[in-house]
């Protein structure tokens, strides 16, 4: 499954994947190999990664590398597994309904909810918007809870 | 070439070919013509032949003995590969091969004269034969078998016809209208049944005979159908050269049976092909891909054919190019369809929708078109203050509607399409289903009379 999928683990290969995806939606799974719903998350980015390979790359970051946790404190990535998309290098947001909209928490339910979202991005990307709307109903959302601290 | 016959014989050179042709060719005294031509010469089908010598001389002619001699010689010294020299043509050898195959020609067309003249005599006894029973040969021996019999179960055709002609031809033959054939007119007919199978057997002798030599006259030819096939199409082209002045569509038809229908239907009858149905290449290929095979094999056979009248390579390495080219494209049709590949999503919105137009498209769009009324509504006169709904800038304006000068005395809400669709809609709802009614009365029972013209139009 996930080694279909490019999986990186230095900071410059990250790097590298944003600057050069030019005109797709680049999306980043931060997740680990272990991991129960990250794997659930992985089997459906690789059966759909080519089919929405037209508009979209995928890629895996494994979290647990040293070298990108200067990303995983910038995105603030907590719980396992998160998505992040990007769109020419600008980091794109979703509402979908929950707290966090700078990522995608959790797995997808089938594979069209995922290339639903990806065409979601995409679209709001190429009128040029920054944050998009989830176009899942609430049920399809996987619902979780943010901790905050010292709040 | 003062006498009448003879006038009259120029007349059918150009009525018939093979007959008067062979006719001219074997019948140099002119005293047999004017023996049996007699009466309607106009149409050549009624020539009494009473003598089956007048007929077909070519088992007499000097050149068939000689031919027929020949070949008996060289097919006992067994095959020798004379070293030929650079002139194919000077060859002793070559010459008698080109002479085969025109003889064959000769013994066909006789063989076909033949047939007319037993077909003839033998109409009195039994008419129906001759449609049932094609082949020439097939049915001289069927003639010679049944003889002056009028009880076909007492004759036995088993090997002679499939049993499913045998069959037919022995129902026909319990209603024929024919009658028992006079003796001497039926040796004359047993006599010619002979002749023509005594030509057939010369003629395979001679086919043998070429063959044999295939593979040192045309080798290319040879390798690609096999010696055996090369040498029949030979002997119905009528010589090497002939062969390649054929284009290829002809050389595939060359040997074609015509098919005997009995009363089966044409719906499952095969494409035609002739002896070249008779090459292991095509025997060996899956019956799907027959027909284009056919077609492959006749052409490139009609190349080494043409390779090998010039001589142009006398080994037979084209022939042999030629075999693997079409092996490989025989190969070729038959492998699997490439596997599908599952395609990728297209990019969203890159293929812009097609956009329907047209009369019905329009007539929607008028529905919801801006109408006159708010068209006045949105416009203001310059200088002129509006008048608005709640009065003093507030609610609503009302831009020119209503106002003097604006070049209307009245403005008059036009019927619009959206509203009268609307209102239609609704009448239809209450009056559809109203209370207490039957299952069996109609709306339309309910409907003011004067809407139900509108609905009529629709309904029609």
């Amino acid at each position: 499954m996930s080694y279909l999928l490019p999986t990186l683990t230095r900071k410059k290969e990250v790097d590298t994947i944003i600057r050069d995806t030019i005109d797709k939606v680049l999306v980043l799974r931060f997740g680990r190999a272990d991991d129960a719903v990250c794997l659930q998350l992985d089997d459906i980015l690789a059966k759909t990664a080519r089919e929405v390979s037209k508009f979209a790359t995928v890629a895996l970051v494994d979290v647990d590398s040293d070298d990108v946790q200067v990303y995983v404190k910038y995105f603030d990535i907590t719980l396992i597994p998160s998505t992040i998309f990007f769109f020419n290098a600008h980091h794109m947001k979703m509402d979908s309904g929950t707290a966090d909209h700078t990522k995608w928490v959790g797995a997808f339910h089938e594979k069209q909810d995922f290339i639903d979202v990806v065409e979601a991005i995409f679209r709001g990307a190429m009128k040029g918007k920054l944050i998009v709307n989830c176009p899942l109903p609430p049920e399809r959302i996987p619902k979780y809870q943010l901790l905050y601290k010292d709040v | 070439m003062a006498t009448l016959a003879d006038s009259f014989l120029a007349d059918l050179d150009e009525l018939s070919d093979n007959e008067a042709d062979v006719l001219e060719e074997e019948n140099n005294d002119v005293a047999n013509m004017e023996e049996d031509i007699d009466g309607d010469l106009a149409d050549i089908e009624t020539l009494n032949y009473d003598d089956l010598d007048s007929v077909s001389k070519l088992q007499k002619s000097q050149r068939y003995i000689d031919i027929m001699q020949k070949v008996e010689d060289a097919l006992e010294k067994g095959s020798d590969i004379s070293n030929q020299g650079l002139v194919l043509e000077d060859d002793p050898e070559y010459q008698l091969i080109v002479d085969c195959n025109g003889l064959s020609v000769d013994i066909e067309n006789e063989i076909v004269i033949i047939h007319n003249f037993i077909r003839d005599k033998y109409r009195l006894k039994f008419p129906e034969l001759e449609s049932l029973v094609h082949h020439p040969i097939d049915y001289a021996r069927v003639v010679k078998k049944i003889g002056n019999e009028m009880d076909l179960t007492l004759v036995d055709l088993e090997g002679l016809l499939p049993s499913a002609i045998i069959m037919v031809v022995s129902v026909t033959a319990s209603t024929t209208s024919g009658k028992p054939l006079p003796e001497d007119v039926l040796q004359k007919t047993i006599d010619a049944c002979d002749r023509a199978l005594a030509l057939d057997t010369a003629k395979k002798k001679v086919l043998d005979f070429v063959e044999s030599r295939m593979g040192y006259i045309a080798p290319n030819l040879s390798t690609i159908v096999g010696s055996a096939v090369a040498a029949k199409l030979m002997g119905t082209a009528g010589g090497l050269s002939a062969l390649a002045k054929m284009p290829a569509c002809n050389v595939q038809l060359l040997g074609a049976k015509k098919k005997t229908l009995a009363g089966f239907s044409t719906a499952t009858s095969q494409f035609r092909v002739g002896y070249i149905e008779q090459t292991e290449i095509f025997q060996t290929t899956p019956p799907a891909l027959r027909s284009r095979a056919c077609r492959l094999l006749a052409s490139k056979a009609t190349l080494a054919a043409r390779i090998d009248s010039t001589r142009g390579d006398p080994l037979g390495n084209a022939g042999k190019t030629l075999k693997e080219e079409i092996h490989k494209k025989i190969e070729k049709w038959q492998e699997p369809p490439p596997a599908k590949q599952p395609k990728p999503l297209p990019v969203p919105d890159s293929e812009p929708k097609k956009k329907r137009g047209g009369r019905r498209l329009r007539k929607m769009k008028e529905r919801y078109a801006i109408t006159d009324m708010r068209k006045l509504a949105n416009r203001m006169q310059f200088g002129v203050p509006e008048e608005s709904s709640l009065g003093d800038g507030l609610g609503e304006g009302y831009g020119m509607l209503g106002q003097a000068g604006s070049g209307k005395l009245r403005v008059s809400i036009g019927q619009s399409k959206l509203a009268a669709k609307v209102a239609k809609k609704f009448k239809e709802k209450n009056y559809g289903s109203s209370g207490a009614t039957s299952g069996l009365t109609s709306s339309l029972a309910f409907t003011p009379v004067q809407n139900r013209r509108g609905l009529a139009k629709v309904l029609v």
